[in-house]
């Protein structure tokens, strides 16, 4: 038999190791699971990482996902550092996009420079009364965050394909439920030949790390989700702290809508997240809730997304297979951390345990 | 060779990191025996019942029962050997009966006969001649009862080595003599009983043999009537220790015309989930050590929750010299100047943010108004050395051993976690210092230099409020005595006459002062 | 924390160089449509929906089978949404070397045009769709002549005189399929009425199940669906009703169901258009196929159909191929009454491909 028994105490060193090891087993793992679906692991590895670093049009396709992906995570990591189970990114992404597009649609002939800050505005409101909802829900009737947030994903998904099938439809496309393209000027220039977005997204990244760890306001988030109790008995607002919070989460989750919308999509659709929002809680779990690693792992996570798609292109892996080897990595690698602070024991069988027992009663 | 051991623990390593909890340690309990356990805090002794009862593995070593080599991989492999552990706290699910309690875990068969159960329940009750009431509630339940409740489930799945961890620290003392009472029966009908302590008059009480543990190693063991107080203290701590704790003069007598520290009137007060006040008043005076002692939930947390401002006050008057403080947060009283420190009796749950550095944990209390600045840059951010500086300062001054500021706390041993906590409310100056159960979990060593750095707070003129639960500990320190029962604060005695009898007494509800 | 703000400046810094570096390899594109060779030639077909074993992506999928069957290089994404998703899966195609793209859905427009653009050296088929560039051809069927056949058939067979029929979105492509089968069936039996569905998807197989069973429900015996599943005809099809595939055969599906499908025969659609970027001369044009040129069909019909339906579909389907019979040609009224088409004349292709009225004989609406 075999049981799962939790490790004592980790070093740091050594669980950094430990963690290299995991990720290698893991791998080799997904190696063999790839053998048995009948392709080479070697070339599936290899092509995944030429896929995503291998020319500049793969790196820069790497980023493209990588820049939604990571304010996302931001976004959750705001939430889950004082203990609010967001698993409403998603739906934040599209209130966010939903607010800015609002603006773009009906203004298409403001300048750029106006409308842009506007809709960057506006998502963060958007993403943030969509998380802001839940907490307050959380405060004043105490419902639970992890519920709510993921039914308001719906909500807002429903919201937005209700407008592209009805009031918000291009009227000049013949009855297909698109909604109008953005003017020009509601769409993000583009900065050393990508999209602004990541100059947003690492603006964004920076002013997080530095409100995290060096502001009041981040020290009393670390506090609260420390100890909940403790920020009681220091006095804290913590109503106010876990409003402000869940708003700026949501408002991150907001704008990576607003950019996506805008710079990618050039209008909005309810089918444009690419699932993104759950992908960032994960991010945000690997990355232990910090910022910076947040951003290291995005990187990851988008390699492999990058990296699946192009071997579904060159390898010739249909589509749904290619996603299965998706999973199975992420699968690994996720589990990997399973074997950081876990021990697996392989139980002695009866007839070994009884020898011992005789030879030892003696 | 003396008789065959029961259950036998032979050189037992368990190491947890660079810890080694257990060093070889050997410990042998047999049938017909109560053998306490006996041990400062982090000398190993739950970590070696632990392995007993199959919640640990060991790193080496082996477990005997009869004679035989066993293996425990979980609990219930443990109990399928006979050998149960009672926890300090029941493990007990409080909406249902106490039959329903026994046999949930323990019925293999989906349905439960409990016209079968309740008969062989009482059939175990009766050998022991334990009181059961296999209809009743949990919740209906005393502290002492939901034990015995725990100790009749352990009989039902036919445990016969039983391991009670510190069994006497929730009860009145008439409930634990009870308790005993039926550990004393038990041991006649022939089972092993371990008693994990660190109360000396528990062990004279009752054991019929003792072993010390020191420092992972088993280093002691002897009948009974073959040693004394002092040998087994001087086994425990390593080194001749005088257990007389020192109180130091009583405070001068208060002008008239000044008002008491601390004047607390008939307050209500709750949190709506049943934990209340009822009508207590309570006065401290600067300079003095004021104990409150009583059976845990009594509502010594309530109380100090209340002077604190985290409960909400609903009638009667809290004043702090004089000042009516009722109804302010920390939050206000921070604003308004009152000084008063906090010692909860959770510091993990509440006082401390475990995951945080000990610097972002002495900033807690003050970092709006007293590491920086209140205007400027202070007001958004806040400073980061000063914060440093003031824990190294905390560090030296409390003799703290911890690698640095930036050591989370949760990593440090639970007596440094205690002098965070206590240094970071002393160095606010506050003028009242409310401690809970400030020497709870800590060894005799640490429990010592708490006790000194009260004291010296004492003859700054601070009052002290003492929230305890060893008697003599109270009595030792304090310059008075409060006793709180169910919500009530039921007398106030002068420490230095008090008898423990008398508070006893007053603790469990009885009218006079039982024999003891 | 001071780690903290150093490992960001780091990625800061890291992620400027890159992008720095790789702007020096920025290369422009060249800007001329070229012919290929055969053996240079790398044809990618986009689906909106897995290609299953049925549907509107397998018929586009036989054909590009027939593709590699005579030596091209011919590879398929399936399941690729209408969003950015698919542009950036013809980047990806484009960037690994493939020239010739093949979008199957109407949806992909939007993208489609931009993406022409952006690549002039790439050629672009668009099915469906309306705008043509120098790159950028469109093609379809005149599958609604198919369709009247199919009404022919499912007229013939109904006994309740209601047939149900199952759509995606409402546009003009889908509403001109849904009138001209049901002017086929309104030809042979002028009480037959045509009751419409929608999902809002071209692909739900479970919202078209349940659509499907609606319409068993409210009295509907033949079940007809323009989708990519046979899925509402097969939830229907247990409940005792008839079923009319789309795009593709659905006799082994439902042996016992199935009458007949307005077909595509895309091979012979792909082989030509393949052949003539080989030779040059591929142009970026408007083109539609009707039952002449054998692009459209209708499958042949099984013995599950009324006894007379063989001769009157052939005898329709002759008529069509040789011009004499318009399926279009007036008198046509909408479903409100009101004359669309006067007799003696019939809708224009222009026409045809913005329809947005159901014809008398159709029960529902264009929302």
């Amino acid at each position: 038999m075999i049981s799962f028994q939790k490790r004592a105490g980790t070093s740091k060193g050594r669980a950094w190791t430990r963690q290299f090891i995991s990720i290698i087993v893991a791998l080799l793992t997904c190696a063999a699971v790839i053998a048995l679906l009948g392709y080479n692991p070697l070339e599936v590895y290899r092509q995944i990482f030429a896929g995503s670093l291998g020319s500049l049009y793969s790196f820069k396709e790497m980023i493209l996902t990588m820049i939604p992906l990571s304010l996302l995570s931001l976004g959750v990591i705001f939430c889950l550092r004082i203990q609010f189970v967001n698993i409403g990114a998603e739906g934040q992404f599209y209130a966010g996009a939903l607010a800015a597009s609002y603006l773009a649609l009906r203004h298409p002939d403001m300048s750029a420079a106006g409308l842009l800050p506007l809709m960057f505005a506006a998502s963060i409101a958007g993403g943030g009364l969509w998380c802001a909802i839940p907490a307050l829900l959380k405060l004043k009737l105490d419902v639970n965050e992890t519920l709510v947030t993921l039914m308001m994903n719906y909500i807002i998904i429903k919201i937005i394909a209700w407008l592209q099938f009805g009031p918000w439809k291009d009227p000049t496309i013949k009855g297909y439920p698109v909604m109008p393209a953005f003017s020009d000027s509601a769409i993000l220039p583009s900065v050393l030949g990508i999209h602004s977005g990541w100059v947003i997204a690492l603006a964004l990244f920076a002013a997080a790390v530095i409100v995290l760890g060096r502001t009041r306001f981040g020290y009393q988030l670390a506090v609260m989700g420390s100890s909940p109790q403790t920020a009681r008995y220091a006095g804290f607002k913590t109503g106010l702290l876990l409003m402000a919070a869940t708003a700026i989460g949501g408002g991150f989750c907001g704008v990576a809508g607003f950019i996506q919308a805008s710079a990618i999509e050039n209008s909005l659709t309810y089918q444009m997240s690419n699932g993104w929002g759950f992908t960032a809680i994960a991010v945000a779990w690997l990355a232990g809730l910090r910022p910076a690693q947040a951003l290291l792992v995005s990187a990851l996570f988008a390699i492999l997304l990058q990296g699946c798609a192009y071997i579904q292109i060159s390898l010739g892996i249909p589509f749904f297979m290619s996603n299965i080897i998706q999973g199975i990595i992420l699968f690994f690698v996720l589990g990997s951390d399973v074997f950081t602070n876990y021990r697996l024991v392989i139980r002695r069988t009866k007839d070994t345990q009884n020898a011992l027992s005789e030879r030892g009663g003696k | 060779m003396d008789e065959l051991a029961y259950v036998e623990l032979k050189g037992i390593v368990k190491t947890f990191g660079a810890l080694r909890a257990n060093d070889g340690v050997d410990f042998r309990v047999n049938r017909g025996e109560i053998h306490a356990l006996l041990g400062e805090n982090g000398s190993g002794k739950t970590t070696l019942m632990n392995i007993l009862t199959g919640l640990y593995r060991q790193d080496a070593g082996d477990v005997f029962v009869d004679g035989r080599r066993v293996f425990f991989r979980t609990p219930k492999d443990a109990i399928d050997s006979g050998i149960g552990m009672i926890h300090q706290h029941a493990n007990l699910v409080d909406a249902l009966s106490v039959e329903e309690n026994i046999a949930a875990g323990t019925e293999r068969t989906f349905w439960i006969d409990k016209k079968k159960l309740r008969v062989r329940i009482s059939e175990i009750a009766e050998s022991y001649r334990m009181l059961a009431r296999p209809a009743a509630k949990i919740y209906s339940l005393s502290v002492g009862e939901k034990q015995a409740v725990e100790i009749l489930k352990a009989f039902y799945r036919g445990v016969t080595t039983l391991v009670l961890d510190e069994p006497t620290s929730v009860l009145t003392p008439s409930e634990a003599d009870a308790l005993f009472l039926n550990l004393r029966r038990m041991r006649e009908c022939g089972h092993a009983i371990v008693l994990i302590t660190h109360k000396l008059n528990e062990v004279f009480d009752i054991s019929d043999r003792v072993t010390v543990l020191r420092k992972g190693n088993s280093i002691f063991t002897s009948p009974i009537g073959a040693t004394n107080r002092t040998e087994l203290t001087e086994k425990m701590v390593g080194r001749a220790i005088s257990l007389n704790i020192p109180r130091t003069a009583a405070p001068p007598a208060r002008e008239t015309s000044r008002p008491p520290l601390l004047d607390i009137c008939e307050i209500v007060a709750g949190d709506g989930r049943g934990r209340f006040l009822d009508r207590v008043s309570l006065q401290v005076e600067s300079g003095e050590i004021h104990g409150i002692a009583g059976v845990a939930g009594s509502g010594q947390r309530e109380l100090c929750d209340a002077i604190a401002g985290l409960t909400l006050v609903t009638s009667g008057s809290v004043r702090l010299n004089g000042r009516d403080i009722r109804g302010m947060g920390p939050g206000r009283q921070r604003a308004y100047g009152v000084k008063i420190g906090y010692v909860p009796e959770d510091r993990m749950e509440m006082g401390l943010a475990g995951d945080m550095s000990i610097s972002g944990n002495v900033m807690l209390r003050d970092f709006l108004t007293g590491l920086t600045g209140s205007n400027g840059p202070g007001k958004i951010f806040f400073n980061a050395d000063e914060a440093d500086a003031l824990a190294d300062r905390i560090i030296k001054k409390y003799d703290i051993s911890a690698p640095g500021p930036a050591e989370p706390v949760k990593n440090l041993s639970g007596g440094n976690i205690q002098k965070v906590l206590l240094g970071r409310e002393i160095e606010r100056r506050p003028d009242l210092l409310i401690t809970a159960y400030p020497v709870r979990g800590l060894d005799i060593g640490a429990s010592t230099y708490i006790f000194e750095l009260l004291n010296r707070e004492k003859e700054n003129g601070v009052g002290i409020l003492f929230i305890g639960e060893d008697l003599d500990i109270l009595l030792g320190l304090c310059d008075r005595v409060s006793v709180m029962r169910s919500h009530k604060l039921v007398a106030t005695l002068d420490a230095r006459t008090a008898a423990k009898t008398e508070i006893g007494a007053l603790m469990a509800g009885h009218s006079g002062a039982p024999a003891l | 924390m001071r780690k903290d703000i150093f490992v960001s400046f780091l990625s800061v810094i890291i992620s400027t160089v890159l992008i720095f570096g790789a702007l020096g390899e920025l290369k422009a594109a060249n800007a001329e449509l070229k012919p290929i060779a055969k053996e240079d030639i790398k044809a990618a077909f986009i689906y909106g929906s897995p290609v299953g074993k049925e549907g509107y992506a397998f018929a586009h999928d036989k054909g590009r089978r027939a593709l590699e069957q005579l030596g091209y290089k011919a590879t398929a994404l399936e399941g690729i949404p209408e969003t950015t998703q698919f542009e950036k899966s013809v980047r990806d195609l484009i960037e690994q070397g493939y020239n010739v793209i093949y979008a199957t859905s109407f949806g992909y427009g939007r993208y489609v045009e931009r993406l022409a653009d952006q690549y002039p050296n790439v050629y672009f088929n668009h099915a469906t769709g309306d705008v043509t560039k120098t790159n950028l051809a469109t093609y379809m069927g005149r599958l609604y002549q198919s369709q009247y056949l199919a009404g022919i058939a499912a007229a013939l067979k109904t006994k309740s005189d209601k047939i149900g029929y199952v759509v995606s979105f409402p546009i003009p492509e889908v509403v001109s399929q849904v009138n001209a089968f049901t002017l086929g069936a309104r030809s042979v039996n002028p009480k037959a009425v045509v009751e419409v569905k929608w999902t809002n998807s071209w692909y739900d197989p479970v919202a078209e199940s349940g659509a499907g069973l609606e319409l068993v429900n409210t009295g509907s015996d033949v079940i007809m669906a323009y989708l990519d599943t046979m899925s509402a005809q097969i939830a229907a099809a247990e409940k005792g009703a008839f079923a009319i595939g789309c795009s593709s055969s659905g006799a082994e599906a439902l042996p016992k169901a199935y009458l007949t499908a307005p077909i595509f025969d895309w091979a012979k659609f792909y082989t030509a258009d393949i052949e003539r970027v080989v030779k040059g001369t591929w142009k970026g044009e408007f083109q539609f196929f009707g039952l002449e040129s054998g692009v459209v069909e209708i499958d042949a019909l099984t013995d599950n159909n009324a006894d007379s339906a063989r001769e009157a579909v052939q005898k329709a389907h002759d008529a069509i191929a040789s011009g004499l019979l318009d399926v279009f040609a007036g008198e046509i009224k909408d479903n409100a009454g009101k004359v669309r088409v006067e007799a003696g004349r019939s809708l224009t292709d222009e026409q045809i491909l913005t329809l947005d009225w159901f014809v008398e004989g159709v029960v529902g609406s264009i929302k």
